[in-house]
């Protein structure tokens, strides 16, 4: 219960940035995906943050709060057959914004530039904050008018609320920074002024900056909850600051929970319901912490980015059934000037409700289906088109489901990646599919498919390229592509066994990609006690890893593992235990020692069976090896062409 | 012949030899021509150009690498055509299209769906592998150029241009590096190139004999192994004895792996890829476009005179000047492109609208300017005051205008309002004006910087400009000007950790002079771009031994989006200048030869103590915000811009000094 208002679960939906605006409106797409997760059962959402100052355009489709009175009311109708609570996230970036596209000055309360962007913003005066001020007012007001249940008022990551909270960003000398607190306080008053009475209030309030030596400690974040809760109707206590943005929604690195402490903490230092956020992914947790007093509600909101559902499942005691969130980032995380739309790993109809199908429901025609390839796109196939009521086998060379994701999630720090494959298998398992492990096939096995009348599907996955040096080249070196070395880790049981069966010395991590399978394998050559060496023609390691929060982190772990990072470098030649390395820009070459060469390179489609039958359908990487993503949507359109075609 | 001679090209008659040659703009919405564009060729056409080749029109749907590309194979394109068109067409200049599929230069992130290329290579920038294309797939992406090309012809181009060149499928085809096909659309050139001369064919057929076809070719690809110059005449003789092509465009340089090839930066020197056009024109019949970085029309007359093309590209000369021709030809100056690349290069690949640093109009072409408030009194309407260009004779009869501060965000302020009517006087502190400026022209390299000045400069010619005048409280009472243009600045911010310490100084006491460093010298950079990069140049040609340290991951981050980057981390090798990241400087002390810095290695939490003979600063600046403290609040309505509201790059002070002009 919320100001009289009842949630009809405890588990909130948190703001978060989409790219699913038009232009800076709230739009119908932002409508279908909330209105996704109200009807799989979340009690409380909070749209996107919507800015509440022009002065403020934090990214291209950031909303503008003047902007959003529309789709605000679509969102609140959508959502309304579900009962789900339903508030406007409301912010200003400050000094974290962007002047790239308001193409102004940034505001900020002193003249500090932003570690990300080293933009020096102007110091706000007393009108501007006025105007800061009234904009939250008028932004509650017009939420409320717009038919929502209240706002949500972000004092958290990238916001300038936290700036004027925080000695790193705020050292005026005015009472706005002799009491760094008034700021938020006004702007609570406004926006209470402006929901009236009935309005749900939320703050959003960042309680650790993990900046100890001048930022807002957790003693000191409890107690500013302590002074401004009393206004509010709900605390959701979070950690990070512009020098720590990735730690605010981590990627798979950090464990599920970590807020708990810093939670509970604030809970006992106010009297208003407190929010858990913070990577809470799994119910029982969800569930633990409410019962251990932790919280009150929990903020799951990359879950149900991946399984809309959840709280559905949960209540209907078919937990095991809620696909699984990796917590990768890879498609969630959208802070990115290319404007990508949310998604999820493995749910790839998320945040495009408007353009794809829902898988339920069922095909005019049953079929039999035969599925050649048992990864990530031939286990989505055959699940969906078992769902859809059709007749499925799976076949898989190995003895196991899972293909290149279980390499993938051999990867240190990627195991939660893996959790995937056992959910496929329990849905495959409950849908009925035939599956068939160690079966190779070949192309009379698919004519004689064809003949019975089976539709034919190929998910059969990617193969190794040429080695990047050219096949001649390497001599004694031992050259291994990423994934046959995760395949024999996983058999041999440990990275040190592998690698002892190699020559000694340095092992050279060749990686063009930057992407989460270069920096993962150096880490694991490290912590097995020898000399690693990463090859990036990138300025930084793992540069790819920029969206999901991880770079800075994973270029900390490489140093703190002491992985020598060669960057700029291509690897030119490996012969006689030594490496040629040539800079990218300068052709200036250098030689190091080099034992093993483990290559994180593109991959080649699997295609040979498709080469045989080249009128088969096909998806995943056998068509273009890319990421679990792709391998998932495609799967999932195969599965609904073949159901078509009954 | 000048750039002033008309020639033929095809069916057509270009009035000048100068093109504005196909480059991004980000002004699509939702795939669509919008007004601006159509705003942004009709100025350059105003403007002289003798022909419009407009950005990329994509072919098909599932070929969408940025957000803000043109979805030519949509027939909802058609209506935005025909007004761009007959924009441009009221000035007498012909304008075509580029025709474009980016093949694997390219992502699934929106389209989701797989990239098409000739084989599965992954491109070095995008890294995602695409399918091989097959043969039916070929038929419908030729299929598409001309349907896109049809699409084109009912939206009133003049003709097409189809791209071979920067970020296109068919250069994949062309390019022993990316085409490793075995069946008849690889092996040899006539093999590689078999698909080209389908869609020349396929879009010949589409727009009939009565509009122009061109080809752009990618004369380099700077990358081993890749297509060369010899190739690229081999496969320009083989595309004109086809006889279906009108003019050849030529460009060095792959987009997502030498992008400092196609759109270099200021130290390239102009007229750089014109050996790419004149080998061809030697070996060809047909008319060929030269490019390479011409931003003085004299280079460019002089590539014509000297037969190295028959016509020459102009990008961001007549982006920074939309009259370059029109000046080209009165001898008046404009405002110079500098190669800068900030706003142009540096915002498109952002995913943001393009923009110029030396002319704050370019990319807002479309938003009319609102008429000056001029007093009643005056016999000039507004309106007609509002389309008088910036460097026309002023009308004085506008309001008295204080600017104080003569860097560019003065000096822009001072110019647009000037030349909108108002009276404008200018006090600088210093003897010249110029600000940071001038002194970041005089670093090695950088020269070419100094034009975003004097080119303001020149257009103040109805300003009064004093020079060693110092604007205090007083100084304003006496003057009582209608409004006063704040533009004093930014001032040199001292580190807490630097003290008093005499050798530790600020990147502008070391270009202005003021200090002299020898010896082993730390440059410290937590502004990401040039000034440190410039100074630590500046002092290794000094005979300083130079390190750069930085907190951040990389030296100079934002080099990489002005594509100086790779030409910079080249001076820096050939000049020992060495690098240094993650550390953050925590404390200075005297030392007996200079000083001994303790060093924070963030990364790994490890404290160090290193002595340097000097250490230089590159860390931002204080707003020069005195007057603003006296003056606010006071009858006299005061606008702060540029630096001294909050120290930024140059073009957000011309940006804001244009504003205020346009405002007052």
């Amino acid at each position: 219960m919320l100001r009289g208002r009842t949630a009809p679960s405890r588990v909130l939906f948190g703001p978060h940035e989409t790219n699913l605006a038009w232009r800076r409106e709230i739009s119908e797409r932002h409508a279908a995906y909330y209105a996704r997760r109200a009807a799989g059962g979340a009690g409380v959402i909070v749209t996107e943050v919507a800015s509440v100052h022009g002065s403020d355009w934090p990214y291209e489709r950031a909303p503008l709060a003047a902007d959003a009175g529309p789709g605000w009311a679509a969102v609140a109708q959508a959502c309304r057959p579900y009962g789900s609570l339903v508030l406007a996230g409301l912010g200003h970036a400050g000094g974290q914004g962007s002047s790239a596209y308001g193409q102004q000055a940034l505001w900020a309360p002193s003249g500090v530039a932003d570690p990300g962007t080293r933009e020096v913003p102007m110091v706000v005066e007393q009108p501007e904050i006025d105007a800061l001020v009234a904009g939250y007012g008028a932004a509650a007001t017009s939420a409320v008018s717009a038919g929502l249940d209240g706002v949500e008022v972000a004092a958290g990551q990238h916001s300038i609320l936290r700036q004027f909270l925080s000695g790193l960003t705020n050292r005026r000398r005015d009472t706005y920074g002799a009491d760094r607190v008034r700021l938020l306080r006004e702007v609570l008053a406004a926006v209470r002024a402006g929901l009236g009475a009935d309005g749900v209030l939320g703050l959003r309030l960042c309680c650790d900056e993990l900046a100890p030596w001048a930022g807002i400690t957790p003693e000191q974040g409890t107690a500013v909850a302590g002074a401004v809760a009393g206004t509010a109707d709900y605390l959701v206590p979070v950690r990070g600051s512009g020098l720590s943005v990735w730690a605010t929604r981590p990627d798979m690195h950090e464990e599920p929970g970590f807020n708990r402490g810093l939670c509970a903490r604030v809970r006992t230092a106010v009297a208003v319901p407190v929010v858990l956020q913070g990577s809470v992914v799994d119910p029982a947790f969800a569930q633990q912490a409410l019962d251990q007093g932790v919280a009150d509600l929990v903020e799951m909101t990359r879950a149900q980015i991946a399984e809309p559902d959840l709280v559905r499942h949960v209540r209907a005691g078919t937990a095991e059934r809620i696909r699984p969130c990796t917590l990768s980032n890879a498609r969630s995380a959208v802070r990115d000037p290319r404007n990508p739309v949310v998604s999820d790993d493995a749910e790839p109809r998320a945040g495009h409700e408007t353009e794809d199908p829902p898988v339920e429901g069922t095909d005019a025609v049953s079929r039999a289906a035969v599925v050649v390839g048992g990864g990530p796109a031939g286990m989505e196939a055959a699940r969906v088109l078992a769902l859809r009521g059709h007749r499925v086998r799976l076949l898989e060379r190995d003895g196991r489901l899972g293909g290149a994701l279980r390499l993938a999630a051999a990867v240190p720090g990627r195991a939660r990646m893996g959790l995937l494959v056992p959910w496929w298998e329990r849905e495959l398992a409950r849908l009925g599919v035939a599956v068939e492990l160690g079966a190779e096939a070949d192309p009379a096995l698919l004519d004689a498919a064809g003949r019975a009348g089976e539709a034919v599907l190929l998910a059969t996955g990617s193969r190794p390229a040429q080695s990047p040096i050219g096949g001649p080249a390497v001599l004694d070196a031992v050259f291994l592509d990423a994934a046959a070395f995760e395949s024999a880790v996983l058999a041999a049981g440990s990275t040190a066994a592998v690698l002892a069966r190699r020559p000694a010395g340095t092992v050279v991590v060749h990686d063009p990609v930057g992407d989460s399978t270069g920096v993962g394998i150096a880490e694991q050559v490290a912590a097995a006690g020898r000399a690693a060496v990463l090859v990036t023609p990138d300025q930084v390691a793992g540069v790819q890893l920029a969206r999901t929060g991880d770079l800075v982190p994973a270029n900390i772990r490489l140093q703190r593992a002491g992985v020598v990072r060669e960057l700029r470098t291509r690897l030119l030649d490996v012969r006689d235990g030594r490496a040629v390395l040539e800079h990218v820009w300068t052709g200036a070459c250098r030689e190091i020692g080099c034992a093993v060469v483990i290559d994180c390179g593109h991959r080649l489609p699997a295609d040979e069976l498709w080469r045989a039958r080249p009128q088969l359908r096909r998806a995943g990487d056998c068509v273009a090896p890319r990421t679990v993503h792709e391998a998932v949507l495609e799967g999932r359109r195969a599965a609904f062409m073949v159901g078509a075609s009954g | 012949m000048t750039l002033f001679s008309p020639l033929r090209v095809g069916p057509l008659t270009l009035p000048t030899r100068i093109v504005f040659c196909a480059h991004l703009t980000g002004s699509a919405l939702d795939g669509l021509p919008t007004e601006q564009h159509a705003a942004y060729y009709a100025a350059r056409a105003a403007g002289g150009a003798g022909l419009i080749v407009t950005e990329e029109h994509s072919v098909h749907p599932d070929d969408r690498p940025y957000e803000k590309l043109l979805r030519g194979h949509d027939p909802a394109a058609v209506p935005g055509y025909r007004r761009l068109t007959a924009a441009v067409h009221a000035h007498g200049v012909p304008v075509l299209a580029q025709l474009n599929h980016n093949g694997a230069q390219s992502s699934g992130m929106y389209s989701r769906r797989p990239l098409l290329a000739p084989s599965p290579v992954a491109d070095p920038l995008f890294r995602e592998v695409p399918k091989e294309i097959t043969a039916a797939e070929i038929r419908e992406v030729v299929a598409g150029y001309a349907r896109t090309a049809g699409h084109c012809a009912a939206g009133g181009f003049d003709g097409v241009e189809i791209q071979c060149s920067q970020a296109s499928l068919l250069r994949q085809f062309l390019s022993p590096l990316t085409n490793r096909r075995t069946d008849r659309y690889g092996g040899d050139l006539a093999g590689r190139a078999r698909i080209v001369l389908e869609v020349l064919a396929a879009v010949r057929e589409a727009i009939g004999p009565r509009r122009a076809l061109g080809v752009r070719l990618c004369g380099d690809e700077g990358i081993p192994g890749g297509t060369t110059l010899a190739e690229a005449v081999a496969t320009a003789r083989l595309l004109a004895a086809d006889g279906r092509v009108d003019y050849l465009n030529t460009s060095v340089g792959v987009a997502t792996a030498t992008l400092h090839l196609v759109e270099p930066p200021m130290p390239v020197r102009a007229g750089y890829a014109l050996p790419v056009a004149a080998a061809i024109r030697a070996a060809v019949a047909l008319p060929v476009v030269g490019v390479g970085r011409f931003t003085d029309p004299a280079d460019a007359a002089r590539a014509l005179a000297e037969g190295h093309c028959d016509l020459v590209g102009v990008v961001r000369g007549q982006i920074a000047d939309p009259e370059f021709a029109a000046h080209a030809r009165s001898g008046r100056p404009g405002r110079t492109c500098v190669g800068c690349n900030q706003e142009c290069a540096g915002r498109v690949g952002l995913n943001q609208p393009l923009g110029c640093l030396v002319n704050p109009r370019a990319g807002q072409e479309a938003v009319a300017l609102p008429p000056p408030r001029i007093p009643r009194e005056s016999p000039v309407s507004g309106a007609r005051v509002a389309e008088i260009p910036w460097a026309s004779r002023p009308l004085r009869r506008g309001r008295a205008v204080l600017v104080v501060g003569g860097g560019p965000a003065g000096l822009s302020a001072a110019a647009t309002a000037a030349a909108r009517g108002h009276r404008v006087t200018l006090c600088e502190r210093e003897q010249r004006t110029g600000g940071q400026v001038a002194v970041a022209a005089s670093t090695p390299g950088r020269a070419g910087f100094g034009a975003v000045v004097s080119d303001l400069l020149a257009e103040c010619d109805g300003v009064d400009i004093r020079t060693g005048v110092t604007v205090d409280a007083a100084f304003v009472e006496r003057e009582r000007p209608d409004a006063v243009v704040l533009a004093t600045g930014a001032r040199p911010a001292r580190p807490a950790w630097a003290g008093s310490l005499a050798r530790v100084a600020d990147v502008r006491d070391v270009l202005t002079g003021r200090v002299v460093p020898t010896g082993s010298v730390l440059v410290y950079d937590e502004l990401g771009f040039h000034p440190a990069t410039s100074v630590a140049e500046h002092l290794a040609a000094a005979g300083c031994a130079v390190e750069i340290a930085t907190p951040a991951m990389v030296v100079g981050q934002d080099l990489g989006l002005t594509l100086d980057m790779e030409l910079f981390h080249r001076r820096a090798h050939a000049a020992g200048i060495t690098m240094t990241t993650d550390r953050v400087v925590l404390a200075a002390a005297p030392a007996r030869s200079g000083v001994m810095l303790t060093v924070l290695d963030h990364a790994v939490d490890a404290v160090s103590e290193i002595g340097y003979a000097w250490v230089v600063t590159a860390v931002p600046p204080e707003p020069e915000d005195a007057l603003w403290r006296a003056l606010r609040g006071q009858d006299v309505p005061v606008h702060r811009i540029g630096d001294c509201l909050a120290p930024r790059r140059a073009a957000a002070a011309v940006r804001e000094g244009h504003r205020i002009g346009v405002a007052l």
